[in-house]
C-alpha cells in the first residue's frame, strides 16, 4: 500500500474497540495498580505501604516457587507439544475423503472445556476405577497415585496438557504444510532429496510462520494454566502442582491479602508483557530482511 | 473511585504516563517520526516502540533494584527516566 490517504476517519471505526479495551482492561488494571502498593483490609480500610508487597513478592518462596514450577510445566509441555503436533500434521492426510473426518478427531479435544479436561483426567487417572491409572498400578507395576506422589501428579498434569493441546499444534501445522506449492516437492524429487531433507529445507523454514503463532499461544495459554491440573490434583500433593494462578487465587481469595496478590499479579504480567512483545517483533519481522529479534 | 483505591503516588504515575502519551501525541504531529536503527535496540524502532521497551524495561529495573540494590528508589526512578532520554534520542 503505497497510496496516501489524506482523510483519516476510518480510525473513529476503532474507537468503540479501543473504549471497550478501556474499561474492560486499562481500569481494572489500574486498580490493580493502586491495590499493589497498598495493604487492603476492605474497601473502607486501607493504607499505603509503598514497594514492601513487591519487595516480599520477590524474596518470598511463594512466588519463586510457583514462578519455578510455572516455568518447567511451560518448558516440558512446549518441549513435547511441538514436535509432536509437527509430527501429527505431517502424517495427516492432506487430500481425499479422510480429510474431514480426521481433521474432525484431531480437533476433538480442543472442544472440550478445561474443567471438564481435568474432570475426565481425574477419573481416568484414578488407580481405583480410571482405566489408565489401573493399567499403570496393576499392569505395568508401576506404583501411580496423582493424589501423593509429586512425580505422578506432574506426569498426569503434563500428560493432560498434551492430551488437551497438541492438537491445536498439529492444526496450525498442518494448515501451513497444506500452504506449501506442491512445486517445492517436485523440485525436492527431482533433487533426489530425502524425506528429512524435504522436512529441514521445505516444511519446516514453510511453517516458521504458523510455529511461532503455536509456540506463542501454547506459552501463553500453559504460562496461564489454571482450571485443568486444578481439578485433578488441586495443587498438591503440597505445592508440587501450584502454578502461578493457582498461587494467585489463594493469596486474593483465599488469604484475602489483595495487596499482595496484586503485586504477584502485576509481576506475572510483566513476564508475559516481555515475552509476548518478544513474539510478536518475531512475527512481525518474519519474512522481512531484519529476521527478528 | 472509591474501588479502584486511589492513592495520590499511583495517581501521579498514571497522570504522567498519559501526559507522556499526550506528549508523543503531539511530537508525533508536530513532527511525524521515522523508523531507524539506533546504537542501542539492535532493530528499527519508532519513537512509541522505544518509549515502549524503556518502560518496559523500566519496570524490570525497578524489580531488580527493589531486591538486590539498597539504595532509595528515587535513584531507580531518576536511573529509568534518563534510560527513557537515552532510548528516545540514541536508542
Amino acid at each position: 500500500m503505497d497510496t496516501k490517504f489524506a482523510d483519516n476517519r476510518a480510525w473513529l471505526l476503532v474507537l468503540p474497540a479501543t473504549l471497550l479495551v478501556f474499561f474492560t482492561a486499562m481500569i481494572p488494571f489500574m486498580a490493580v495498580v493502586n491495590y499493589s502498593f497498598q495493604i487492603v483490609f476492605s474497601m473502607q480500610n486501607h493504607a499505603l505501604i509503598g514497594w514492601e508487597t513487591f519487595h516480599e513478592a520477590l524474596t518470598n518462596e511463594e512466588f519463586s516457587g510457583a514462578l519455578g514450577r510455572q516455568v518447567l510445566f511451560t518448558g516440558i509441555v512446549l518441549l513435547i507439544e511441538i514436535p509432536l503436533g509437527i509430527a501429527v500434521a505431517l502424517t495427516m492426510p492432506r487430500t481425499g475423503k479422510m480429510v474431514g473426518p480426521v481433521l474432525v478427531v484431531i480437533a476433538l479435544p480442543l472442544l472440550v472445556p478445561w474443567n471438564v479436561v481435568g474432570l475426565i483426567w481425574q477419573i481416568f487417572a484414578r488407580g481405583d476405577i480410571g482405566l489408565f491409572g489401573a493399567f499403570v498400578n496393576n499392569v505395568l507395576h508401576i506404583n501411580y497415585n496423582y493424589a501423593v506422589g509429586e512425580y505422578s501428579a506432574w506426569f498426569t498434569v503434563v500428560l493432560m496438557s498434551v492430551w488437551h493441546w497438541t492438537s491445536l499444534v498439529a492444526l496450525l501445522a498442518y494448515a501451513g504444510l497444506c500452504s506449501i506449492p506442491g512445486a517445492f516437492y517436485q523440485a525436492a524429487r527431482i533433487d533426489g532429496a530425502s524425506r528429512w531433507a524435504t522436512f529441514r529445507f521445505i516444511e519446516l523454514p514453510k511453517l516458521r510462520g504458523v510455529l511461532t503463532i503455536a509456540i506463542l499461544l501454547r506459552f501463553v495459554y500453559s504460562f496461564k494454566t489454571y482450571a485443568e491440573s486444578l481439578t485433578v490434583t488441586g495443587g498438591g500433593p503440597g505445592t508440587s502442582t501450584t502454578f502461578m494462578t493457582q498461587m494467585l487465587t489463594n493469596t486474593a481469595i483465599g488469604q484475602f491479602a489483595y495487596g499482595k496478590a496484586a503485586a504477584y499479579g502485576l509481576l506475572y504480567f510483566l513476564i508475559i508483557l516481555l515475552i509476548s512483545y518478544i513474539f510478536y517483533i518475531v512475527l512481525t519481522r518474519v519474512g522481512t530482511n531484519e529476521g527478528g529479534a | 473511585m472509591q474501588w479502584m483505591l486511589w492513592t495520590l503516588p499511583t495517581a501521579l504515575f498514571f497522570g504522567s504516563i498519559a501526559l507522556l502519551l499526550l506528549g508523543m501525541l503531539i511530537w508525533e504531529i508536530l513532527q511525524p517520526c521515522v523508523e531507524r536503527r539506533g546504537w542501542i535496540i539492535p532493530m528499527r524502532t519508532t519513537r512509541g516502540d522505544r518509549l515502549f521497551i524503556g518502560l518496559l524495561s523500566s519496570a524490570y529495573i525497578a524489580a531488580f533494584w527493589l531486591v538486590f540494590v539498597p539504595l532509595s528508589m528515587w535513584w531507580m526512578a531518576a536511573i529509568t527516566i534518563a534510560i527513557l532520554v537515552i532510548l528516545q534520542a540514541v536508542g
